[in-house]
Formats: C-alpha cells, structure tokens, sequence
C-alpha cells in the first residue's frame, strides 16, 4: 500500500459501509425474526391451549363454555390433587430459602478459598439430567437404599421402612432439583449489596442479627421473591419428580393432567386444568413483582 | 482476641457446617449411584457386595438403549445447531439494538423457563396433534429448539455485551464487509461464548424429559425416557451403569464450560 494509499484511508474515518436507517430496520428484522417464529408459535401454542379449554369436546362445534372449569371446580379429587399442587410449592419453596439463603450469604461474603468449589458443586447439579438424579433419590430412600440399610444395621429398625412414596420424598427430590435456582437468584442481589451499610452498622455495634434483620435481609428479599417465583413455578409444573418418586401415591395436578389427556382423550379437561394452574403461576408472578417493586420504591 | 472475635469465629464455623451439610445433600444422590453401577449383585442394594462390569456390559448391549442413545444425540445436535443460529440472530439484535418492545421480546424468549413445563408441554401437544408433528422426529426438534433457545439467547447475549462495539467498528472502519468482520473479528471473539451456549444446549436437549416424553411416542424414545420406561419394570443396577455414564458426560460437559468462560459467568 502506497503513502498515499495509507493517508486517504486514514482520511475517511467513517466506515465504508454504514447501513442506512432503512437498512438498519431491515437487519433488525432479519435478525429477530427467526427467533420470533419461535417465539410466537410458543405464545399460539398456549392461545389454542385456552381456546380448547372452553369446549365440551375438541374437535367440536367451537361453541365458548365454562363447562371444563365447572367440571373441575365441582371435582373434589381434582381441588384435593390442586391443594396438594401448591402445597408442594410452598413447602418447596420454603425448604428451599431455608438452605439457599445461607449458601448463597457464604458465597458472596465469605472470604474463604473453597467458594469457588461450592459455587461449581451448587450449578452442577443443574447439568446432571433429572432422571440420574430421581435415580439417586431412589438408591437413598428405596427399601433396599442407603437410610434404610443404615439404620437396619444400627439396629434402630427391624424391617425396612417405606420412605418412597410419600409426600416428603416428593419434596426431597424437588429441593434437590431447585435448590441452585434459589441459590443463584439470591447471590445475584446479595452480590449487588452495599456492605459499607452492614460494616457501619457492625461499627455502631450493631450484632449479627440485628444487622441481618434490620439491613441484609430487607435489602435482599428481592432475590429471595425472584428465587421463590421460579421454584414454586418449578415445582407446580414439575412431572417426573412427583411421578417417579410419589409412585402414584402423591397426585399432583401435573400428573392428572396427562391422565386426562393421554388415558382418557379427554383434551378440554386436560387444558382446562393446565391453563388453572398456567392462571395461577401466572398471578403469582404478578403479584411477587409488584410486592418486590413497591418494597423498591420505598 | 477479643470476645466479639470469637463470637464471629464461632458463627462462622457454624455457617461453614451449614454449608457443608447443604453440599453433602447436593451432591450424594448423584454420587451414590456410582459405587452400584460397579455392583455385583442382582439388585440395587447398599452396600454392594461386590463389583463388577456386568451392568455396563448390559446397559451398552441393549438395543432399545443403544436406539434411544443414537436418537437423543442426533435430536440434540440438530436442536443445538438451529438454538445456536436463532439465538445468536437474537442475542445480536437485543444487544446491539435499542428498539421498541426490546424488554418484551426479551421475556418473550426466557417465558419457557418460567411457565409450568407440564402447561408448556401439553400445550406443545396439543398443537402438535393439530399439525401432525406428534410422534415425530422433526416436532421433537422443534420442541427441544424451544426448550434450549432461553439458554443460548442468555449465554451469547452475555458474552457478546463483552464484546465491545468499538472492535466491530473499528473493523468497519479498517474497510471489512459485515460479511468479513463477521467471520474473521466477532466469532472469533465470541468462540468461548459459543462453545459454551452449545455445551448448554446440548446437555439440556439431552436430558430434556417432560416436554420429550408428552411429544414422543413409541419407537421415538429418547435414552432419558427409555431408562424411565426400563426403571418401571427392572429395578436391577442396569439404570445405575447408564446414570453414572451420564454422569460422566455431564461432567465433561461442565469441564468444557468451565474451560472456556467459566460455570460462574453463564450464570451471572
């Protein structure tokens, strides 16, 4: 390249190629569109979903009824199973804070060496599939499993005791399953806090509880809401877990839901029911993120 | 040292033990079905009376296991390949862009995490039944390009908002086409991002089970499914083998993540 050569170009100091505003909306679409498609299959996916749910039968006569959620509001076995659903979640959910909030406190505030392993041991759980770890579960809890063997040996029991299908192992599984979500959402605004404030307040000799009553957890229970959402989301929609290690004992909606559709043909029924508990997840959130930005506000 | 001192170290060992103890539970049920996997005996009991490879040797020699393995990794590099093109486009408008509704398509492609997954996959179901795409291959494609999409979207979005603008333009500015400032500044720049993001995706379509299982049908089992189906009859350690397998994968996996931009950054 000549001298010349060199000093035009470093003349023009604008790109040769600069898309115009025109262009700009046309890349912009090009780019986002495939996903789109994605995207709005799924949200046409969940509107025939609510459209099916106000039908007798489908494929019918499209004619609009409450029938399927009468049908369910009248059904004491599906408002049972429904309790239940939640109750997992809020039990979920709860156990969940529970052990999360003080791993997730470790993590962020301890000056130890070894947080960088509990970070990898808390996420590599996340990339372990759920069926090894139902599994796992399984080989614990089952009659011939590690409890079981263990106090047989020790001599507290005589026979085995049936700890599968319980609600309780249910509820085992699930922690075990979202208990890195609620660690991770807490970290993140634990990680954002001000610690001067906690510092200050050490200073003016403030104890350790009262700092974390009176500062940390007021400046943190945004993560701990967000954390709560996805878990308890998680959970109400969870199949596997309640299935595999309920066996049939702990019905919860998610299983009654494929019964409906998959054994009785029945889909109204089916997405009746899915779009109450997709209704309720829903109003959940909403409810959650308002709470969390009027606390923000304040 | 003072008494407040101690007072400090003394919670702090018991944070440690809480801490601990959260990991134990972490971790045990996924390492304890390693030493079964190499037991000997006919059943999955604890402790194992002795080893052996024989459950190996079973898991590996079964057809429908074998079947369903081919099948879950040709569904999940396909499904990782289109994830990777779709959310790298999208990750790159929602980066480099500021248009209207920008939050709202954000959310619009992280909802499949957090809506119920049995609604999404009933919904998913029933759509499918209306376009003839249940039970079959390219429907579990599609769903699985669903199920993987929030996770390459977060991860290239993540690691390209790294990437600062001004190395782009500077390229521009140096007379590159798009087309060549594409190839030879941004994906070699974002190569640790995309490794990582199809490490994810991978793994994710992999064990995918819930939305997999009301989609497929017989004679289109995923391995995840499979081992499902063959749990509910046999209770031999055979499903321990192909767990610890999987474990293994799993573990190369995070290995792979953890070389290139780190568990911790995916997460952020």
């Amino acid at each position: 390249m000549s001298t010349v050569d060199k000093l035009s170009l470093m003349d023009e100091h604008k790109p040769k190629w600069k898309p115009r505003r025109s262009g700009r909306r046309i890349l912009l679409a090009g780019l986002l569109a495939p996903a789109l498609i994605v995207g709005v299959t799924v949200a046409c996916t969940f509107l025939l979903m609510v459209f099916v749910s106000f039908q007798r039968r489908f494929p019918g006569d499209a004619e609009f009824t409450l029938y399927q959620y009468a049908l369910f509001f009248q059904d004491s076995y599906l408002l049972e199973t429904a309790l239940r659903t939640i109750a997992l979640g809020l039990v979920t959910t709860t156990i969940c804070g529970i052990l999360g909030y003080p791993v997730a406190w470790f993590l962020v505030m301890s000056s130890s060496r070894h947080t960088y392993i509990v970070f990898i041991v808390i996420l590599a759980p996340l990339l372990v599939s759920i069926v090894v770890r139902t599994i796992g579960w399984t080989v614990i809890l089952g009659n011939e499993g590690l409890i079981n063997a263990a106090l047989l040996k020790l001599g507290v029991i005589q026979s085995p005791l049936s700890l599968m299908q319980s609600f309780w192992s249910v509820v085992a599984g699930m922690v075990h399953v979202l208990l890195p979500f609620m660690v991770l959402s807490i970290s993140s605004v634990l990680g954002k806090l001000d610690r001067s404030a906690i510092e200050a307040a050490m200073t003016l000799g403030a104890t350790r509880s009262v700092v974390f009553r009176l500062i940390t957890l007021p400046l943190s229970i945004g993560g701990v809401l967000t954390g709560a959402v996805i878990v308890f989301c998680l959970t109400v929609g969870a199949y596997l877990t309640p299935l595999w290690l309920g066996r049939g004992s702990v019905q919860v909606l998610a299983l009654t839901i494929r019964q409906q559709v998959m054994d009785f043909g029945d889909w109204p029924g089916g997405a009746a029911q899915a779009v109450l508990l997709a209704a309720g997840a829903m109003t959940l959130i909403v409810i959650v993120s308002v709470a969390t930005q009027r606390m923000g506000r304040r | 040292m003072s008494a407040t001192q101690k007072v400090h170290k003394k919670s702090d060992l018991i944070l440690r033990s809480y801490v601990a103890g959260v990991l134990i539970f972490l971790l045990l049920p996924i390492v304890i079905v390693i030493p079964l996997a190499f037991s000997q005996d006919a059943s999955m009991v604890f402790p194992p009376s002795g080893m052996s490879l024989k459950w190996f040797e079973r898991a590996i020699a079964r057809p429908e296991f074998v079947t369903a393995f081919w099948l879950s990794a040709q569904l999940a590099v396909l499904s990782t390949a289109i994830s990777l093109t779709l959310g790298g486009l999208a990750a790159y408008a929602l980066v480099r862009f500021r248009f209207m509704g920008r939050s709202l398509y954000m959310g619009l492609f992280l909802s499949p995490l957090i809506v119920p997954t049995v609604v999404l996959a009933i919904a998913l179901t029933m759509i499918f039944a209306q376009l003839g795409l249940l039970r079959n291959f390219w429907g579990l494609v599609i769903a699985h390009v669903i199920i993987t999409l929030p996770y390459t979207v977060r991860v290239l979005s993540a690691s390209l908002s790294e990437i600062g603008r001004d190395v782009e333009e500077a390229a521009m500015i140096l007379g590159a086409t798009p087309m060549r400032m594409l190839i030879h500044v941004l994906l070699p720049l974002l190569r640790p991002g995309i490794i990582s993001a199809g490490v994810f995706a991978l793994i994710i379509s992999f064990d995918e089970f819930t939305i997999t299982l009301f989609v497929s049908g017989p004679g289109l089992y995923t391995l995840p499914i499979e081992i499902f189906n063959y749990a509910e009859f046999y209770s031999d350690p055979t499903i321990a083998a192909i767990s610890a397998l999987l474990i293994l994968f799993s573990a190369i996996g995070i290995i792979i993540i953890e070389r290139f931009v780190g568990l911790r950054n995916v997460f952020k």
